[in-house]
């Protein structure tokens, strides 16, 4: 009797615990689950510009590149991370593990929007356009940002020849690396006629109001810049004007005003939300210093920089030391928002482009850029393409546009010409590996 | 229920009943020839259950009822004994088994087995080689004991991890750790912080049976790719209740220390970067016109800063840092207190232990708390149940991994101009240091770890007849830890947002039941059969949880209630369960013929539905020779037996429970939740399978005074998981997958030796030495190479290669014309100063071609004297700080010694390139930072002293024993840096080893010690 309970109990035990091995994960949904319903698909959109908010993408690290491209003598790189170092000394090594991580993170997005392209059918009707249109807005605006780093500048010219990005447009399902990740690079032509494609795609769809999420009026912003770069004062200027237009944004009154806010400002075209329990801040991290959280200061604001403002700038004013040097007071505290695109670079590109083709859509030249100098507490300047860009110049310091106006202005920058391979990022050391001999490295690498 | 009661009636009035008829007979065991006193050896008296054990001492003490007279004796490594006594004293002297050693009873998976009766490869380390030595954690303990057994710890944390890797790494991606079982209960390697083998009170250990190859192994099947440590606990023996304090003293201090700068050199050096960088930018500093915005101001405004209240050009100030980062007064206590003992039908060991080690780092400690009990109890002559459990509580002062700017190491990278306090007294921190201070992070910061750990099993088993039982075991191990973390406003965590706070809760839970039939019998005299059926079931759960905040309003408030901003929190949960059936046959045909065969069938939850289970056979043989006629009368050769092996195992921890599914995350942006894609779908991912082929030679000669074993082996690993890169432009940057194969070949030589046996002294040596060569054989057949350059580090995996083998630039060395530092290009031959240019090539192996152990024991009366010398030889370490530390003053970083024999002028010949502040001359990722890693250390000697009988039992002692003992107490070595036991905890991995990062070096302790039984 014993022995058969024993017999038995053994019997129940071998048969009883395949079913413990049905574990699921409590962290995680499996990616079949995602794009099912209306719910899921939003919070993957939510995702995707949570990926853009991240360090290494508009959170800070691609703005800082650009600074540090086009340092001009005017900021000083003193971290310790080789890095942005390598950066700032346009000595750019291929395994540098920021150019690496800025592009991981910036297809990452791309997939996500890819995914809700796709599967744009199970979002509810009501939203449908909508939600078609953020993403493209975001695949635009990525595929644009990335662009500008790893690719020579529309203003080299070549412009069909030149390599641009690979253009990959459908999600990645199943764990199934297909053709489509391994096609060739696009010329920067056909890279920015995809971000042009999408960003005019996304504009009669998107929704919503300026501010954390892209709206027509991002969508217009960013084209505004796309169109910058390619010479196109037409379009930067029309897309600048709808923004000025009606976009309901105006200028805070005082330039300090315009950062280190814990909402977005009145001037906000985009911007991104950073809490202390949200959202990355890396422009405080590098420009900030040890009293308020950040490293040692790596970032410095060097004399030849500050020299260009004159006494009573309000810009000048923002400048503080801190460690014995100058630092960009725009960036000076951890939880607040980071202006993208303000309405200011608006004005500033409308004065440009107006005065270039000689006309006055919305304003005259002379009238929007009073609107920057009155507000920096100047008096009016006359109305000269370098005095506009002189502006521009001083307006947008520190915010991560430099690279791309003296790149698309065709100024050279710490002895390096616009179109210098040094000022272009080279393609990951591990995408040309596992690019399968088809993603070809940028000339100079 | 009757019988029960009975029988617990029974225990409780055993003594009572005893007393009755008996009658008391003491006396003390010896070895025949030397003399010396032979603790443990087990009596029992003719015909009855009734035994004891003799203590340290040799002495023991039996009662033996009326009638009774004939007393076995049995010691291991002695022949048995009966001895009819009539009086009330026994001297018993023993005479030395021929068969020594090859008597020993091995543990197996599922049982035991005489080791001259195994087939398979398993190494014993007896926990009384071990015991009380002063290291916290077991596998310390163990390094250079086993063949084949390499033990190397990261660094010299205390509580920190350390890697074991049983016949070299047998992975990319998955676990290459063996398996721990104690008791019965496969017990978890996860933690939160720390190495959780640091929770076991390794002097409770009877013995570490480490199953090698796979036929020993594959029982445990997928679990044992990695081979298996199996911990046995003392057991309780009946007789007298025998008791052993032991305590001991000891002070800690680093191996080694680097040496940098002193404050001369450092301003010295400094200022000759600088002025080098101008002349390459056409500036000459030294002219005062020229001086400003220059190089030379910027280093000497630096050296100002720097300098604080002191004045650098008087060089006021030589502060010494690295030693800033130990502890001088470190020290380590310890306690252990047992009791053991029982009558025939109950049996107990309880223990009691303590111990209390300082690191050698600023901040870092342990404190554990431990206590066991062991407890068999027989119900009946068929029935037996029982308990083993461990309760521990392990406190471990923390400081941060490797690269954070806050562990101590780093605080080598400040000035030596920089003095260590301001006239204030107060500690200086940056800007005035060229970095955050890390004693600052000492001074105002804390970082507690709280441990407690239960592991244990509770067992029945049943005796149907003398040849089958069947035996259930549920044991559980439960690992609940609380990390408490603070950082003051002047810390590097803390500084900006007034202190930081952080609370982390794990709790690991691991439950699992193994239920198995053993059948044993003997046919005919000569058919010796012992086969085992059975099922096992585990089942990993682990929580984490934790919250953060800042804004403390004092620093004396330090818990998260008083932070006035909680920045986050998580929580998270994961599972994991193993099912698995066995079965194994031993056969033994006239004690020469062995045969054993053995299949497990495991499934996982880690692999989806199709791939979920795996078959892992195995089938060994061995011969007996010296059995045979014709070797059976050598008056040399006293045994032989050759042996083979063939299995198959598996392996599915270590690389996340879910791997195989497409998965998406919980995400937020602007306080709204979302998803994003974390991992890449793979539902074809599978098993890692580990083949494994083992011949060996055992020998033993001369009466077996010499005797040992010779395997070779070779072990292919099959279907090896990795996260293979992807082209980012999916959106992921690795997919896992199963994508190659892997091969450990090697040769493992034990020998031991009796030199002198003579009276009142013994010598005798053991040496282990194992030779592995690791060779990747197959990536995804697509792919020959995946490179590893990451700016700091080289490990990459190359086809033909071995895992993690250095692959980089070369470094030629420097331009005597113009001290640029020089790469070779892809030819192998030219040279250029453009790190973009360089070639690749290998150089450098990670992986040590030999490990060995060499042990000497003298025994003279009552002195013991062991000496235990370990080597590691044939690899290479890369110091992935290099870059920073003896890097010809890129920046402000303290420079190694070896900075001095910088390029100066043309015509230099020399390996240190030209110092350029902010020129990175020579300072990326090559083999500049790549040397030799060999060493032989002292890793362990004990001077003992056992108080002779007649003085113990005077002070009705069972024994007294004195000592003094080390660990590392010598190194040899011609690594420069710290010490070459190293691998930074901050990446240690797999395919990440060799590596060095301002890792502490490892602990040198001496102790003293008493020990007392009664």
């Amino acid at each position: 009797m014993k022995n058969l309970i024993i017999i038995t109990g053994f019997i129940i035990l071998i048969t009883g615990c395949s079913k413990q091995l049905e574990v699921n994960p409590l962290q995680s949904v499996d990616e079949s689950f995602v794009f099912k319903t209306d719910a899921n698909i939003k919070a993957a959109l939510n995702g995707a510009y949570d990926v853009l908010s991240g360090g290494y993408l508009l959170g800070g690290d691609m703005q800082l590149y650009s600074e540090l491209l086009g340092a001009n003598d005017e900021i000083t790189w003193a971290g310790t991370y080789q890095q942005p170092r390598e950066i700032y000394q346009k000595a750019i090594l291929t395994n540098n593990s920021y150019v690496r991580d800025t592009y991981l993170q910036g297809y990452r997005a791309i997939n996500i929007c890819n995914n809700i392209i796709t599967n744009i059918e199970n979002v509810n009707d009501a939203d449908r356009d909508a939600v078609k249109g953020q993403a493209l807005f975001i695949r635009g605006l990525i595929y644009f940002e990335l662009a500008e780093l790893y690719a020579l500048p529309y203003s080299a010219g070549n412009v069909a020849t030149n390599m641009g990005l690979q253009i990959v447009t459908t999600p990645t399902v199943n764990g199934e690396v297909t053709d489509m990740n391994k096609v060739p690079r696009s010329s920067v032509k056909e890279t920015y006629d995809q971000v042009i494609a999408d960003l005019i795609a996304a504009k009669p769809l998107i929704q919503g109001e300026v501010g954390v999420l892209g709206s027509e009026f991002s969508v217009s912003a960013v084209l505004s810049r796309v169109y910058l770069q390619m010479a196109n004062y037409a379009g930067a200027r029309d897309e600048a004007n709808l923004v000025i237009a009606n976009s309901g944004a105006s200028l805070e009154s005082n330039y300090a005003g315009a950062f280190n806010n814990m909402a977005p400002s009145s001037e906000d075209i985009f911007v991104l939300p950073v809490t202390a329990q949200d959202g990355t801040n890396d422009l405080w991290l590098f420009f900030s210093i040890k009293a308020y959280g950040a490293r040692s200061g790596d970032v410095r604001i060097k004399q030849k920089h500050i020299d260009l403002y004159n006494l009573g700038d309000e810009r000048l004013a923002l400048f503080y030391v801190g460690n014995g040097f100058y630092r960009s007071g725009k960036w000076q505290l951890q939880y607040r928002y980071l202006p993208i695109i303000r309405l200011a670079e608006m004005y500033l590109t409308r004065a440009e482009s107006n005065f270039r083709l000689g006309t006055s859509v919305g304003a005259t030249p002379a009238q929007d850029l009073n609107k920057i100098t009155q507000r920096a507490g100047l008096s009016p300047v006359p109305a000269t393409l370098a005095n506009i860009l002189y502006q521009r110049r001083l307006e947008l310091a520190d915010e991560g546009q430099r690279i791309q106006d003296a790149k698309r202005l065709m100024q050279s920058t710490d002895g390096f010409a616009f179109d210098a391979n040094e000022l272009v990022f080279p393609i990951p050391l591990r995408e040309v590996n596992a690019g399968a001999g088809v993603l070809k490295q940028n000339p100079g690498y | 229920m009757r019988k029960i009661l009975f029988f617990l009636l029974l225990i409780f009035l055993l003594p009572g009943i005893s007393a009755v008829a008996q009658k008391t007979i003491s006396g003390k065991i010896s070895d025949a020839k030397t003399e010396e006193a032979i603790p443990n050896a087990s009596i029992i008296v003719k015909g009855t259950n009734l035994g004891t054990s003799s203590n340290e001492n040799g002495s023991f003490s039996i009662k033996v009822p009326d009638g009774r007279s004939v007393l076995v004796v049995t010691s291991l490594g002695y022949q048995n004994k009966e001895v009819t006594v009539n009086g009330e004293v026994a001297d018993i002297a023993l005479s030395a088994s021929e068969t020594k050693n090859l008597d020993e009873v091995v543990v197996v998976g599922f049982g035991t087995k005489i080791k001259k009766d195994l087939t398979g490869n398993i190494a014993k380390v007896k926990g009384s080689d071990v015991r009380y030595m002063p290291v916290t954690n077991l596998d310390q303990a163990l390094q250079g004991r086993a063949a084949g057994v390499f033990v190397e710890a990261n660094n010299g944390k205390v509580g920190d991890g350390v890697k074991v890797l049983i016949r070299g790494s047998g992975s990319i991606s998955a676990s290459n750790s063996p398996l721990y079982v104690i008791d019965g209960v496969p017990i978890s390697t996860n933690s939160y912080s720390g190495g959780p083998i640091s929770d076991i009170n390794f002097n409770d250990v009877e013995s570490f049976d480490i199953l090698k190859d796979a036929s020993a192994a594959a029982i445990y099947g997928s679990r044992a790719a990695n081979g298996v440590v199996l911990i046995t606990t003392k057991k309780g023996k009946s007789g007298k209740t025998s008791f052993q304090v032991n305590t001991t003293y000891g002070a800690n201090r680093p191996t080694h220390l680097r040496g940098f700068l002193n404050a001369k050199e450092y301003v010295d050096l400094l200022r000759e970067a600088a002025i080098n960088s101008d002349n390459i930018d056409g500036v000459d500093p030294t002219d005062p016109a020229q001086y400003p915005d220059s190089w030379l101001e910027y280093a000497e405004g630096s050296l100002t800063d720097y300098s604080g209240w002191s004045d650098w050009r008087k060089l006021e100030t030589n502060t010494n840092w690295e030693k800033k980062a130990f502890n001088y007064d470190a020290k380590t206590a310890g306690i252990d207190v047992s009791a053991s003992g029982g009558t025939d039908k109950t049996k107990f060991y309880i223990s009691l232990g303590y111990v209390n080690q300082d690191g050698i780092l600023i901040g870092n400690r342990l404190k554990r708390y431990s206590s066991r009990i062991n407890l068999d109890q027989y119900v009946s002559d068929k029935f037996r149940i029982g308990l083993n459990l461990s309760l521990t509580q392990t406190q471990t002062g923390r400081v941060q991994v490797d690269n954070e700017f806050s562990t101590p190491m780093q605080i080598v990278a400040l000035s030596p101009v920089t003095p260590f306090r301001d006239l204030d007294g107060n500690l200086y921190n940056e800007p005035t240091t060229t970095y955050s201070n890390p004693y600052v992070d000492y001074a105002d910061g804390k970082y507690n770890a709280i441990i407690y750990r239960n592991i244990g099993n509770v067992y029945g088993q049943y005796n149907f007849n003398s040849s089958l039982f069947f035996r259930t075991e549920f044991g559980v191990d439960i690992q609940n830890q609380n990390d408490d973390q603070f950082y003051g406003a002047t810390t590097t965590y803390g500084s900006g947002t007034n202190g930081y706070g952080e609370s982390d809760w794990f709790r690991s839970i691991t439950y699992n039941t193994n239920n198995y039939f053993n059948f044993k019998k003997t046919l005919n005299e000569v058919h010796d059969i012992d086969a085992v059926l059975g099922m096992s079931f585990q089942n990993y759960n682990s929580a984490y949880a934790n919250v953060f905040g800042e804004q403390f309003p004092t620093q004396q408030l330090q818990r998260l209630a008083s932070a006035g901003l909680i920045k986050g929190g998580t929580s998270t949960e994961t599972n994991s369960a193993f099912l698995s059936y066995f079965a194994r046959a031993n056969y033994k045909f006239d004690d020469k013929y062995l045969l054993s065969v053995s299949g497990r069938v495991d499934g996982s939850s880690v692999f989806g539905n199709d791939r979920r289970y795996g078959f892992f056979p195995a089938v060994s043989a061995g011969w007996i020779l010296s059995q045979e006629k014709f070797l059976a009368n050598s008056d040399v050769l006293s045994f032989l037996k050759l042996r083979g092996s063939w299995g198959l195992t598996g392996n599915a921890d270590g690389f996340g429970d879910f791997a195989s599914r497409g998965l998406w995350d919980g995400a937020s942006y602007n306080g709204t939740g979302g998803l994003i894609p974390t991992q890449l779908a793979n539902p074809d991912l599978r098993w890692e399978k580990s083949n494994q082929v083992d011949i060996g030679l055992d020998f033993g000669f001369l009466r077996n005074r010499i005797s040992g074993e010779i395997d070779v082996y070779n072990r292919k690993t099959n279907d090896l998981i990795y996260n293979v890169p992807v082209p980012g432009n999916t959106g992921y940057a690795t997919k896992t997958v199963n994508i190659g194969s892997m091969e450990n070949r090697g040769l493992e030589i034990v020998l031991n030796t009796d030199n002198v046996i003579v009276k009142n002294f013994r010598w005798s040596t053991n040496l282990n030495l194992a030779f592995n060569k690791n060779k990747l054989t197959r990536l995804d057949g697509d792919q020959t190479l995946l490179a590893g350059n990451d700016g700091r580090y080289l490990n990459s995996l190359i086809v033909g290669e071995s895992i993690g083998i250095f692959y980089g630039p070369k470094f030629a060395g420097v331009d005597p014309e113009n001290g640029d530092g020089l790469y070779y290009k892809e030819d192998g031959k030219s040279t250029t100063n453009d790190y973009n240019e360089a070639g690749n090539f290998v150089v450098g192996n990670p992986n040590p071609k030999l490990i060995g152990g060499f042990n000497n024991t003298f025994n003279y009366k009552g002195f013991e004297v062991s000496v235990l010398f370990q080597g590691v030889f044939g690899n290479q370490i890369m110091n992935g700080a290099g870059g920073f530390m003896s890097a010809s003053f890129d920046a402000f970083d303290n420079q190694t010694k070896d900075q001095l024999k910088r390029w100066q002028k043309k015509g230099d010949v020399t390996n240190v390139p030209q110092l350029r502040l902010g020129g990175g001359n020579g300072i990326s990722a090559s083999s500049r930072y790549i040397e030799d890693g060999d060493y032989v250390r002292l890793k362990n000697a004990t001077i003992a002293y056992n108080l002779p009988g007649s003085l113990i039992s005077r002070l009705k002692l069972t024994s007294l024993r004195v000592y003094v003992t080390g660990v590392n107490l010598l190194t040899f070595t011609n690594y420069g840096g710290w010490d070459p036991e190293v691998n930074t905890d901050y990446r240690a991995g797999n395919r990440n080893q060799g590596s060095d990062f301002y890792a502490a070096p490892q602990i040198r302790n001496i102790s003293a010690g008493l020990n007392i039984g009664f």
